[in-house]
């Protein structure tokens, strides 16, 4: 590829600016171990919508394989409600083939038009719904990957944990056989809610509901930006008709929700982060960040909050980090660790990831720099 | 452009007026690739290059490829940007200072030249139909 236009794959939603070897997309799984084969370093790139610098290449070293063009859908099996995807295939794309045989995948994030399969199962991605479903990985039956030698391998679920949530540094996922859930007739509710300790509440209430599929969580500032009261808010969705928005009151709601991103990107908070706490630190923590002024959102039902930075605020990461660490919590819950947490890594997990990377990647190949 | 293929100074000065014009309208942008999902070039290539991210990319470096030509001005893109980025507008920009600097596409060039020619795209002379009016017609 011409240098020009490589600068296009050096980048992604974070802030890192990296420089690539090379960028690569093969179109076959074939391709993709011939290429593994001959390089010596690989970036592995989804959508590149990584939020951490995860697909970033590093030093002119790395080649970046585009996973993009690897995005068949194939083996629907009807009986066993399970479906093969190639890694490249776009998570809207899956819904959309899924909805004419009235099934879903129940993992549902806010880019879910852009975001890959491959992506989501290296990143182990929860999503909204992940207090009903859990994360991306409860969801998988298998998944194959080539190691460093080209080499492909199927790895069934007490494997699994090598490969989803490992950021691309054990190996690369091709293809994945995902099970599927029928498609669901949702309703939601927006919840005002007067104070955070009654927020704990209601979750820990909502949570005992079966029918309760998302808890999102807004702040006051974020609320406010939203053109709502300025007071905490809960969108919570029903998987029956319990939810008062149905219909299109319901498809508004989450249209509403969705546009969280454009506001906090709008007023400056273009780093948002993705802590994951237990829900009684969710009090000393929010007490926290309004105290600095940080409007935070997220998936309260799972204990995931996204603080948004602006470049002002960001001398405040590293004392969140500290708190959350402090209170039990894990510095990152969906967007991963990438170039951007290295530091934040605590040292036994260092350890145990340098293992399973040694275990997996013997030739040190993957994304090589990220993560540990 | 004054003369064919060799830009003058004053073409040139104009380029680049052009793509500071480019630069100020993508500097808003912040590469979240959202602008992707929409972009019917990029669903069917499947290739950063061409997606209206690659673009920004690419023109905020002040690179002019023919690859800002792979594009429909649909403004899908805008429609999904959390910043309303106008990448249709600066593509278009760029366009224009690339055909200022000599390094428009010859497919263009030849299409402009049969329809001041012939006054059809296709270099034709009797092109049937009469779908754009008389006026519009091929002549010679």
């Amino acid at each position: 590829m011409k240098k020009d236009l490589m600068k296009v794959y050096e980048i992604d939603a974070s802030r890192f600016k990296g420089s690539a070897l090379d960028v690569v997309h093969p179109a076959t799984i074939m391709e993709v171990r011939s290429v593994v084969a001959r390089a010596k370093r690989i970036v592995l790139r989804g959508a590149g919508t990584g939020l951490a610098g995860g697909c970033v290449p590093l030093n002119g070293l790395d080649v970046v394989l585009d996973m993009s063009k690897i995005n068949q859908i194939g083996n629907f099996n009807s009986e066993r409600r399970t479906v093969e995807v190639e890694a490249g295939v776009i998570l809207d794309d899956l819904q959309s083939y899924l909805a004419k045989k009235n099934l879903e995948f129940p993992v549902n994030l806010l880019n879910n038009n852009v975001c890959t399969i491959g992506g989501m199962i290296a990143m182990d991605i929860a999503g909204s719904r992940a207090v009903k479903y859990g994360k991306t990985s409860n969801w998988i039956k298998w998944v194959d990957v080539v190691d460093g030698y080209g080499n492909l391998h199927r790895k069934g679920v007490t494997e699994l944990s090598d490969y989803a949530g490992m950021e691309g540094i054990t190996g690369v996922i091709v293809k994945a056989c995902l099970k599927l859930s029928p498609l669901k007739k949702r309703t939601a509710s927006l919840i005002k809610v007067e104070s955070l300790e009654e927020v704990v509440l209601i979750v820990r209430n909502l949570k005992r509901n079966p029918a309760v599929s998302m808890i999102d969580f807004l702040d006051k500032k974020i609320s406010k930006g939203l053109e709502l009261t300025k007071d905490y808010y809960l969108i919570v969705e029903y998987e029956d008709g319990s939810g008062l928005l149905k219909g299109k009151e319901y498809e508004d709601l989450m249209e509403m929700s969705d546009k969280v991103y454009s506001f906090v990107v709008n007023k400056g908070y273009t780093r948002i982060e993705d802590f994951r706490i237990m829900i009684d630190k969710f009090v000393k923590l929010m007490g926290w960040l309004e105290g600095v002024g940080i409007p935070t959102f997220g998936h309260i039902g799972i204990g995931i909050l996204h603080p948004c930075f602006g470049r002002d605020d960001e001398k405040f990461i590293p004392e969140m980090m500290k708190l959350v660490k402090r209170l039990g919590g894990q510095i990152s819950g969906e967007y991963g660790v990438g170039i951007l947490k290295i530091k934040f890594v605590e040292e036994g997990d260092k350890r145990i990831l340098i293992n399973v990377k040694k275990r997996t990647d013997s030739l040190n190949k993957f994304n090589v720099g990220k993560m540990i | 452009m004054g003369e064919k293929d060799k830009p003058t100074e004053q073409d040139k000065i104009e380029a680049d007026n052009l793509m500071e014009e480019v630069a100020e309208i993508l500097e808003l942008c912040i590469k979240c690739g959202r602008c992707k999902s929409l972009c019917p070039v990029f669903r069917v290539l499947r290739e950063e290059t061409v997606s209206p991210r690659g673009k920004v990319i690419i023109l905020s470096d002040k690179i002019l490829d023919k690859v800002i030509f792979e594009c429909t001005l649909c403004k899908g893109c805008e429609q999904k940007c959390p910043l309303n980025v106008k990448v249709c507008d600066a593509i278009l920009k760029a366009r224009e200072a690339m055909v200022l600097r000599g390094k428009g596409l010859k497919s263009n060039e030849e299409m402009v030249g049969n329809v001041r020619k012939w006054g059809n795209v296709f270099g034709e002379r009797n092109v049937k139909g009469d779908c754009f009016g008389d006026e519009f017609k091929g002549g010679g």
